[in-house]
């Protein structure tokens, strides 16, 4: 028989006191088109199900409108029921008569007619509704992993031991991060090489983890459960598989003084190098920069100078003509774990960011007792370049007052970072700890605006600094420091006591703003990810979708989205496993079908509509028209999200939204 | 208009192009325009005031007959190097496939000829609006610096200030007794370079948003429908509203939201195809005031 | 107009006057409709006169749409979205923003008036800024009258 079958829902006394159930349903059984149309108490109920069910086998039905609550409420039980019937699940469409008109108006009349009017239009509109299946995409179940530090290590583990592949790829020689750089961690002062290293080893013995470090993503192309990337493995110079890390040629490399990165410069390096003891993998690397016979072939010498590490190489590990390679994988999740940077006081800010603005008052970093948080740790580690003594980096003494000021960069909108970095409060409490533990007549004193001690342990560790470990605690900022004799003397104020404070330091602990790295923007760029307005990556929404991005596939762990302390990053790096686990668990990836398609014939080829996508969905093909070829838009059903943007930007309406169409809604509008 | 002859006789022979579009007039003195394929015909081409075709028109894919010509040069006044800079922004055409000749232009007439002059009562009233009358981007700039066009009796700033002084009941009445008399020939969007879809919207007919018949209803539907569509794309090379065979004053319409567009968000249909359209865009600041 | 109160009125919604304005409202399915909703589950009353239509996003409102719906004999037309950043699909509003507003500048020139065509951002929690919205709506409705601007039109049409 066919025809569209209504069913009006008295909802109990819901929609049947205000509204007439029995007149709409009576109204709408006079709508051409209408071949069925009954009303009931209880429609979601099993006996209602039951009603629709009976009513679609009998009559034939091709559509059904239920007259009822809001479709947030029971759409889907309603498109199960016709799924149970047998029909397809989109051809269903709810009228809301209940939340939009019975539950506001008292007037009987017109909530009758409003409803009638209603379901009228929902009649008109279904009648245009298509049976739409569900998209299934195949998936590639192998993951990865960008950036090694204890986010990226924590995705990765927790993905390798839910039994799926996992490429984790990091850009230094060494995976550890920041977090293999800090000497003791708060609140509970473990150190932090000891939490770590366990973890870094785990990685690299895990059968289902391909570790690549002293490498690069250089490209990601492809959609969810489908990419490929491209990566560099850059070049050691050293045949991994043959080094067993003896360490012989570090020991003869005759270069000996590069300021180490991972000491922040206060440490010397080999020119063939491993960044630090616990590194892992433990191959070393030839930094061409250094190296004597790189320098030589740079120059265009024929001669190869050197040589030493050859010599002491027991493996003939050694390979001067070792090239960079570059490998493609195909991928299905990517988890971005990149990490951050510590904002530079020094008057030349990165090109990327000209919204930064040095520190004036305190010597644009020329200063030299004056450090950064990275800095002091370095100086506490005991495997640091002091041994874990702190001492002053222009002479070498002990200080006997060391000044730690905290929000440096960070709460200034003056200077282009209006957010707080979260981790500073915490780290000074711990730096100010140690430092009183290192020297007993030493004094910490914490120049502060607030002290934000929110985690677990957090507020008690800081009472026990200003408590038990003596640290001075003043309210207030430092206007401006500069050398005075050998020590440097800080200008502040201390609010509490509305008194000036004139304090000669022996040394000055800066907690400047966590930042994202400079090269984010980049990488974004590659993953088609966003940043936001600081240039951390943008998250798909900040409180429901805090580990995703817009882009499908493309997940974020750490302080690469914001400044994280380490469990919170290991939180989020766990719950992106989660993320990709339930990814990859699926056969097949299924997404609602309700998605854009472009009609090839009649896209003229502006993209505009690719312009306006905010899921980077629209693709180029090439069409053959009539002999000759042009460039037309593409929807790629496993990247849209079905927002409809791109139909109303397109002048011809070429494309179209799938459950949402112009004839839906045209008769929908005509319908009322 | 030696120096166009030149050029054109220049590239045909050189084999640059396969043809050269450009202005030449009838044995009535109307302006018209010229394909020449010869380099011998070079010397029909002409430029003066009565040369108010925008031929960037003959650059639309759709006009495959024209493609089919092989590679060409377009004379282009500034208007015309907007709209041929519209269409490589929407990536219709390849900068390389064409040559663009400049021509630095006065102003010119409201009609294509026979008389030449240009005065306050001849000259088109879209000339004053006219932000730059030096063709930019193009191969070949050839003319003389002529002096800006005279101011016109009909003056479209104005005419616009007046129609927004009234009641918005005065101005429907206004608007309804030219769109009632719209027949809907579309000779508005035939001569417009910028009206490129393979399939306009008012030519949809499942669902059928634009009435077809010349009706109000449907007449009023297809101008706001053509006027959004234009915003920020239009050019003002005015000839919608002189191809109009009823004269509505589209002429009006266009000026009024350019300003807007440009007012509201600083955008001009220029003549760099790498500046983005407005409407695809966003700003974060963008004006919301009218929303409660 | 007057502005006596009517014993049955519920609080909040207009008077009851001869002229009962006929509103279509196009609505996000996110913010503005589940916003909607929850006056529903209020009980906040609100005039009778809005039929809403839903989109997944003011993103796919197209002006066509309003068009259409004032061709159909609407008196007014709400449009009413998420607010700008909160976007289910990110951007979709911020497109539909500088759509509106050039639609918008265009209809006042033509003679649209105005006070017909109403924008409003409207988050899921703020059912009371609907139920507000809605019958502010319909009292300045009340006041303005049928729709000045198609009835001419139709008669004209009709003939």
């Amino acid at each position: 028989m066919g025809g569209v079958g209504v069913f009006v829902c008295h909802c109990g006394e819901n929609i049947g006191k205000s509204v007439d159930c029995v007149r709409v349903a009576e109204a709408l059984r006079q709508h051409p088109g209408v071949s069925h149309a009954v009303d009931y108490k209880y429609m979601c109920s099993e006996p209602g199900q039951a009603l629709m069910r009976q009513a679609i086998q009998e009559k034939g039905l091709d559509a059904v409108v239920v007259a009822a609550c809001s479709p947030h409420m029971h759409e889907k039980t309603f498109r199960k029921a016709m799924a149970a019937a047998g029909m397809n699940p989109f051809l269903c469409e709810m009228a809301n008569i209940r939340e939009h008109c019975s539950w506001i108006h008292d007037d009987r009349e017109e909530a009758t007619q409003k409803a009638i009017a209603l379901t009228t239009s929902t009649v008109e509109r279904v009648r245009h509704n298509r049976a739409l299946e569900t998209i299934r995409i195949p998936i590639e179940r192998r993951a990865l992993v960008i950036g090694g530090g204890v986010a990226g290590i924590q995705a990765a583990l927790d993905i390798a031991e839910a039994g799926y592949e996992v490429l984790l790829v990091e850009r230094q020689p060494s995976i550890g991060g920041h977090m293999s750089a800090l000497s003791e961690t708060f609140p509970t002062l473990d150190c932090s090489q000891c939490i770590l290293t366990p973890r870094m080893v785990e990685v690299a013995q895990h059968p289902k983890i391909r570790l690549l470090a002293y490498a690069e993503v250089e490209e990601l192309s492809g959609y969810v459960g489908n990419f490929v990337a491209t990566i560099r493995r850059k070049a050691r110079s050293v045949i991994a598989e043959r080094c067993n890390g003896c360490g012989a040629c570090l020991e003869r490399c005759p270069v000996k003084k590069i300021p180490n990165e991972f000491e922040q410069g206060m440490g010397k390096r080999s020119a063939i190098y491993v960044p630090f003891p616990q590194a892992v993998p433990n191959i070393p690397t030839i930094d061409r920069e250094g190296c004597l016979r790189f320098k030589a072939r740079a120059r265009g010498s024929t001669k190869e100078p050197c040589g030493k590490c050859v010599e002491a190489c027991g493996r003939d590990a050694i390979d001067f003509d070792q090239s960079d390679e570059i490998i493609t994988e195909k991928i299905g999740a990517v988890v971005v774990a990149t990490g951050y940077e510590l904002y530079r006081i020094a008057q030349d800010q990165p090109p990327e960011s000209p919204q930064l603005q040095g520190y004036g008052e305190y010597g644009y970093g020329e200063v030299p007792d004056v450090i950064d948080g990275l800095h002091f740790e370095r100086l506490a580690s005991a495997s640091g370049p002091t041994g874990g003594k702190i001492l002053r980096p222009s002479d070498g003494r002990e200080p006997k007052t060391v000044a730690f000021l905290q929000c440096i960069g960070s709460r200034d909108p003056a200077k282009g970072m209006a957010y707080c970095s979260k981790i500073c409060c915490m780290y000074v409490a711990k730096h100010a700890t140690l430092y009183a533990h290192k020297v007993h007549d030493g004094q910490p004193v914490v120049f502060y605006m607030d002290v934000r001690a929110g985690g677990k342990g957090y507020e008690e560790f800081v009472r026990r600094t200003i408590v038990e470990d003596r640290a001075q605690y003043i309210r207030g900022r430092v206007s401006r420091l500069y050398r005075a004799g050998d020590k440097v003397r800080l200008h502040a104020f201390d609010t509490l006591s509305a008194e000036p404070v004139i304090l000669d330091a022996d040394m000055v602990v800066l907690a400047t703003a966590v930042r994202p790295r400079s090269d984010a923007r980049a990488l974004a760029q590659r993953l088609q990810i966003s940043t936001d307005e600081n240039g951390f990556f943008r998250e798909a929404h900040p409180k429901l979708r805090p580990v995703e991005t817009n882009t499908a596939g493309v997940f974020l762990a750490g302080a690469c989205q914001a400044p994280r302390d380490i469990p919170d990053s290991v939180a989020m790096a766990s719950a992106v496993a989660g993320k990709v686990v339930g990814l990859f668990a699926k056969e097949m990836l299924e997404r609602e079908p309700i998605v854009a398609m472009v009609q090839a014939q009649l896209c003229i080829g502006c993209f505009n509509c690719e312009r306006a996508c905010p899921y980077g969905a629209i693709e180029h093909v090439t069409l053959d028209d009539h002999g000759a070829t042009r460039e037309v838009a593409r929807v790629n059903p496993g990247k849209c999200m079905g927002c409809g943007t791109c139909q109303a930007i397109c002048r011809s309406k070429c494309v179209e939204l799938e459950g949402y169409t112009d004839e839906q809604i045209f008769a929908a509008i005509m319908g009322l | 208009m030696k120096e166009i002859r030149e050029v054109a006789s220049a590239l045909l022979s050189g084999g640059q192009v396969d043809w050269v579009l450009g202005y030449e007039e009838d044995a009535k003195g109307l302006v018209k325009p010229a394909f020449i394929t010869d380099p011998a015909q070079a010397a029909r081409l002409i430029f003066d005031p009565r040369c108010v075709h925008n031929l960037a028109v003959y650059l639309l894919p759709g006009r495959r007959h024209v493609r089919a010509l092989g590679r060409g040069a377009l004379v282009v006044k500034a208007c015309d190097a907007r709209a041929v800079a519209g269409l490589l922004r929407e990536h219709q055409l390849q900068r390389d496939e064409l040559v663009l000749i400049g021509v630095r232009c006065g102003g010119v007439r409201q009609d294509p000829g026979p008389d030449a002059v240009l005065n306050e009562e001849s000259v088109a009233a879209r000339c004053a609006l006219c932000p730059e009358r030096t063709p930019q981007r193009v191969d070949h700039l050839v003319g003389p610096e002529l002096p800006p066009p005279p101011a016109g009796n009909r003056d479209l700033l104005r005419e616009i200030a007046e129609l927004e002084a009234l009641t918005s009941e005065a101005r429907f009445a206004f608007w309804s007794k030219h769109f009632s008399r719209c027949v809907r020939c579309h000779a508005c969007r035939q001569v417009c370079p910028l009206c490129n879809c393979t399939r306009c919207i008012a030519d949809k007919s499942q669902p059928q948003f634009i009435e077809a018949a010349p009706h109000l209803r449907g007449n009023l539907a297809w101008n706001i429908t053509r006027a959004l569509h234009l915003a920020g794309r239009c050019v003002g090379c005015g000839e919608c509203e002189r191809a109009c065979p009823v004269d509505i004053p589209l002429a009006l319409i266009n000026a009024k939201l350019s300003h807007f567009m440009h007012e509201c968000y600083a955008h001009e249909a220029s003549e760099d195809p790498e500046q983005p359209s407005p409407i695809g865009d966003f700003r974060s600041d963008d004006d919301q005031e009218f929303i409660r | 107009m007057s502005q006596e109160s009517h014993p049955t009125t519920p609080e909040g919604a207009p008077h009851p006057e001869p002229f009962q304005p006929k509103i279509v409202a196009f609505v996000c399915n996110w913010c503005t409709y589940a916003g909607a909703d929850l006056a529903g589950t209020s009980r906040l009353k609100m005039a009778a006169n809005t039929r809403l239509i839903r989109l997944p996003c003011t993103g796919r409102i197209d002006p066509l749409f309003i068009t259409k719906a004032f061709e159909q004999g609407a008196d007014g037309v709400i449009v009413s979205g998420c607010h700008p950043a909160d976007c289910h699909y990110a951007t979709g509003n911020l497109h539909a923003r500088r759509r509106f507003a050039v639609y918008r500048e265009l209809m006042a020139f033509l003679g649209i008036d105005l006070r017909r065509l109403v924008f409003s951002w409207v988050s899921a929690s703020e059912g009371r800024k609907w139920a507000d919205l809605v019958n502010e709506t319909v009292r300045e409705l009340n006041a303005l009258g049928p729709r000045n601007a198609y009835p001419a039109v139709d008669r004209e049409g009709d003939q």
